[in-house]
C-alpha cells in the first residue's frame, strides 16, 4: 500500500503539463470566450488538436496496430488528468470512448478513415444515443434504420447531441428490428458523416453548454458505415458508457479551481478588514473542499489502478461516478460561495474573478450527475452489485 | 501508486476477523454490557496469543513487526464487530508511541508485557476543552529524582487496569511526556460513562511524582511524539469507523432484503436501496482517505492534512 505517483508517472505528468501549456495560445484563450466554441469546434481548437495529432498525443491508450502505445490506465488517467486541467476541450469521448469500439468492430475502409482521421486530431465524433422519449430507458429509441441494398435509410430525431454542430460524424444507435419484445436486440450502430443529405440539426442552449437536437431524414447511408453486427449495437453502447466514465472524472481540473480559489480569497481583501481567508467561514468552506478533493484524487486513483489489474467492479465504478459527480457541484457552489456575487460574473464580462471559469463550471457541473447514466441509476447499481440488494421493481 | 493489501495484512485480517468473531456473539456481548468495564479479558487474551497485540512492536520485545497499517487493519476489525478491548488507546496511543518516542529500557519494561497481553498501558490525550496534547493545561515541576505532575485529563481508557499511562504536560523547560502510575500518590479516578457505553475515566493529578525512569521524552522529541501519537490515535479511530460503518451497512443491506411490506422486500423500494447506496459511497471515501493517511505513516512520512482529511470524513 503505498498510494503515491512513481517517479516516472510524475515525470509524465510533468511532460503533458508542459506540453498543454503550448496548446493553449492566446488564440484559443480568446476564441473560448465566445460561448459557441467554449466545448471546442472553433478554428484554432481545430489547429491545436491537429498539432496534438502530429505531435503524437491522440490515442496514447490505443493498441500498436492502431498506432497507440498501449499506456496503461494509470498513465492514460495522468494524460487525461493534466489535459482537463489544462482547460482544453479535447475530445475525449471521441478519442478514448468512440474510437476503440470503432477500431474494433468497423470494416476496414471505415477504420482508415474514421480511426486515422481521430489518430491526426482531423476527426471529431457526437454521440447520438438519446431521444426526445428514450433517455435512461435508452432501449426504447425509435429512431430507424431500413435496409436497402447496399444501404440503410435511416429516419429519425436524436436529442441532445452535443458537439454535433462541429463534429464530423453521429454515432448513431438506430433500431433495425421493430418487433418491440427485441428491445435490446434490435438496435445497430452506425457512423453518419454530418455532411451527408437528409441530414440536419437545431441549438439546444442549456443553462451551461450549447448542445444539438438532430434530424435524420430519408438518409442513405452506405452499408460500410455500419459499425459491427446488424441488432448488436446494444453491446458496443454499453461497452463504451463503461470508458466514456473514466475521462469524465479527474482530479486535476477541480483542484486547479481550488488552488485558484484559495490563493484569491489570501490575496483578497474582506469587508471587514483583513483578507477573505481569514475568516473562519471561509476556512470551513475551504477545508470541507480540501478534504473531498482527496477522495476525488483517491478514488480515481483507486479505479485506474484496479483496471491495470483486471476488470473494474460495477459498484465501484458507480461510486466514481455518484461521487465525483455531486462532490463536483458542491464543490463550484462552496468555492462561488467564497467569492460572493463577483464569483457570478461571466468570463466575458468585465470584473470576471479567475476569468469566470467557476462560474461557467457551476453550470455546466450538473450534466455529470445524469450524463453517462443518471446518479439514481448508478445508486440501482450500487445496491445490487456492491450489496446484494435485490432489483428494483 | 499501489493500492495492493499485502499477503500478511490479509493474514492479519483473516485471523483477527475469526478470533474477534468468535468473541463477539450477541449473547456474549450482552454479558459483557452488564459489566462495569467494557473489557474481555478473555479476548484480549486470545489476541495476545494470536500475536495480534505486537503487530507494531519489535521482534526483539515480543512482537511480531508488521508495523503501523496492519495496526489499523486490527482496528477496523475490532469496530465491525465492535468488541471490547481498548486496541486505539493501548496498542496506538501507548505502545506505538512508546516503541517509537521511549528510551531502550522504557521500551523493555513496557513492550514484551504489552505484546503477551500481560501488561495495559493505556494513552491520556485529551482534556477538557482541549483535544491537543501538544499544548496541554497539565504541568509539570522538575523535582529531586523526577517530575511532579498536576492537572487533568478526560475519558480515559482502561485507566483502572492500567499499569501506566502515557500523558503530557507543560513545564518551565517546555513539553514532557511521561508515563503515570494511576495508584501513584495524588492520582484519583473517577469513572466516565460515554457514548460508546464505554466506562473511560477522569484522571485528576495532584503533584503525582514522576520518577526519572517514567520519563519518555522532553522539549521538542516530546512535541514530536505527541504529534504522532495524535496523528496515530485519529488514524486508528478512523480505522475503526470503517469498520463500524461497513458492518452496520451490511446489516442494513441483509435486513432490507428480507424485511417485506406491501407484499415485497422493501429493498426494492428506492427510497430505501438508494439510502444505503449512499452509505455504500460514503464508507468507500472514508476508506480511502484512511489508507491514505495510514499508509503515510507507516512508511515515516509527514501526514497532517491526510490524517485530518480522514478524520474530517
Ligand atoms: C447538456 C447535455 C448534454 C448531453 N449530451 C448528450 C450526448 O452527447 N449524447 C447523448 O446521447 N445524450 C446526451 N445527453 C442526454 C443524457 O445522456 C440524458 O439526459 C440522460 O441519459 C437522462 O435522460 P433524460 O434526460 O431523458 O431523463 P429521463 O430518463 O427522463 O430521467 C429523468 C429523471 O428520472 C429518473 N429516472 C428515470 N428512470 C428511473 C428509474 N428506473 N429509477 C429511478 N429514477 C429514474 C432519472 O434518474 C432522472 O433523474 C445530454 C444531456 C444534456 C442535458
Amino acid at each position: 500500500m503505498n498510494i503515491e505517483l512513481t517517479p516516472v508517472q510524475k515525470a509524465l505528468q510533468q511532460e503533458v503539463r508542459e506540453y498543454m501549456k503550448t496548446v493553449m495560445t492566446p488564440e484559443l484563450l480568446e476564441e473560448t470566450k465566445n460561448p459557441e466554441y467554449k466545448e471546442g469546434g472553433g478554428p484554432e481548437f481545430r489547429k491545436q488538436y491537429a498539432r496534438m495529432g502530429a505531435d503524437g498525443w491522440i490515442g496514447l491508450s490505443w493498441s500498436k496496430e492502431l498506432g497507440g502505445k498501449e499506456l496503461s490506465h494509470i498513465e492514460q488517467y495522468i494524460f487525461t488528468d493534466e489535459v482537463v486541467r489544462s482547460g482544453f476541450a479535447y475530445p475525449f469521448l471521441t478519442t478514448e470512448a468512440v474510437t476503440p469500439v470503432i477500431a474494433a468492430n468497423a470494416n476496414d475502409e471505415v477504420r482508415d478513415e474514421v480511426v486515422g482521421g481521430v489518430k491526426q486530431g482531423k476527426v471529431t465524433i457526437a454521440i447520438g444515443y438519446s431521444e426526445p422519449n428514450a433517455g435512461t430507458d435508452l432501449a426504447s429509441l425509435t429512431t430507424k434504420a431500413e435496409r436497402d441494398g447496399d444501404h440503410w435509410i435511416i429516419n429519425g430525431q436524436k436529442m441532445w447531441t452535443s458537439l454535433a454542430n462541429y463534429a464530423d460524424y453521429v454515432w448513431l444507435a438506430a433500431r433495425t428490428d421493430p418487433d418491440a419484445s427485441k428491445k435490446h436486440k434490435g438496435l445497430t450502430m452506425f457512423l453518419v458523416p454530418t455532411n451527408i443529405e437528409g441530414f440536419s440539426l437545431t441549438p439546444v442552449h442549456t443553462l451551461g453548454v450549447r448542445t444539438n437536437a438532430t434530424y435524420y431524414s430519408d438518409i442513405r447511408l452506405p452499408d460500410k458505415y455500419r459499425v459491427g453486427e446488424v441488432n448488436a449495437g446494444w453491446k458496443l453502447i454499453t461497452g463504451q458508457l463503461n470508458i466514456e466514465r473514466l475521462s469524465l472524472f479527474t482530479h486535476g481540473q477541480v483542484d486547479s479551481l481550488y488552488q485558484d480559489v484559495c490563493q484569491w480569497a489570501a490575496e483578497t481583501p474582506a469587508p471587514g478588514g483583513g483578507k477573505v481567508i481569514e475568516q473562519p467561514w471561509v476556512q470551513h468552506n475551504l477545508a470541507k473542499i480540501k478534504s473531498g478533493l482527496e477522495v476525488v484524487k483517491l478514488i480515481c486513483w483507486k479505479q485506474v489502478w484496479t483496471m491495470d489489474q483486471g476488470p473494474l467492479n460495477m459498484a465501484d465504478a458507480s461510486v466514481a461516478k455518484v461521487y465525483s459527480s455531486e462532490f463536483f457541484v458542491e464543490l463550484y457552489r462552496t468555492l462561488l460561495e467564497v467569492m460572493g456575487q463577483a464569483g457570478t460574473i461571466a468570463t466575458h464580462s468585465p470584473g470576471a474573478v479567475l476569468k469566470g471559469r467557476i462560474e461557467f463550471r457551476w453550470r455546466v457541473g450538473a450534466v455529470l450527475t445524469f450524463g453517462g447514466g443518471t446518479n439514481e441509476v448508478q445508486r440501482d447499481i450500487i445496491a445490487m452489485a456492491g450489496l446484494w440488494m435485490p432489483r428494483t421493481r | 501508486m499501489d493500492f495492493t493489501v499485502s499477503e500478511e495484512l490479509g493474514n492479519v485480517q483473516q485471523l483477527a476477523q475469526q478470533i474477534l468473531g468468535d468473541f463477539t456473539e450477541v449473547d456474549k456481548l450482552k454479558v459483557i454490557d452488564q459489566q462495569d468495564e467494557r473489557f474481555d479479558a478473555e479476548l484480549w487474551k486470545a489476541l495476545a496469543e494470536a500475536g495480534l497485540l505486537g503487530l507494531d512492536i519489535a521482534e526483539s520485545q515480543g512482537g511480531i513487526d508488521l508495523g503501523f497499517y496492519s495496526l489499523t487493519t486490527l482496528c477496523e476489525e475490532v469496530g465491525r464487530t465492535v468488541a471490547p478491548v481498548p486496541v486505539v488507546e493501548v496498542l496506538v496511543g501507548a505502545a506505538s508511541t512508546l516503541r517509537r518516542f521511549g528510551s531502550d529500557s522504557q521500551k523493555d519494561q513496557w513492550l514484551p508485557g504489552i505484546a503477551s497481553g500481560t501488561t495495559l498501558v493505556s494513552a491520556a490525550l485529551e482534556e477538557y476543552n482541549n483535544d491537543d496534547p501538544t499544548s496541554p493545561a497539565c504541568t509539570g515541576n522538575k523535582m529531586d529524582g523526577g517530575c511532579a505532575i498536576s492537572g487533568t485529563k478526560i475519558c480515559v481508557s482502561s485507566a483502572n487496569a492500567a499499569a501506566r499511562i502515557l500523558l503530557s504536560a507543560q513545564t518551565e523547560e517546555g513539553l514532557i511526556v511521561v508515563l503515570v502510575d494511576p495508584k501513584a500518590a495524588g492520582v484519583t479516578l473517577h469513572p466516565q460513562h460515554v457514548t460508546s457505553g464505554e466506562t473511560r475515566y477522569e484522571l485528576v493529578m495532584d503533584k503525582v511524582q514522576v520518577p526519572t525512569e517514567d520519563i519518555v521524552a522532553t522539549a521538542s522529541e516530546a512535541r514530536s511524539a505527541m504529534t504522532w501519537a495524535l496523528q496515530a490515535t485519529r488514524t486508528a479511530l478512523s480505522a475503526m469507523a470503517v469498520g463500524v460503518c461497513d458492518k452496520m451497512m451490511r446489516i442494513t443491506g441483509q435486513y432490507t432484503s428480507e424485511r417485506e411490506q406491501f407484499g415485497r422486500a422493501i429493498a426494492t423500494f428506492q427510497a430505501v436501496s438508494h439510502r444505503v447506496a449512499d452509505c455504500y459511497i460514503d464508507i468507500e471515501c472514508l476508506r480511502l482517505v484512511t489508507q491514505q493517511a495510514a499508509s503515510l505513516i507507516d512508511q515515516g512520512r509527514p501526514a497532517n492534512d491526510e490524517v485530518l482529511t480522514a478524520k474530517i470524513w
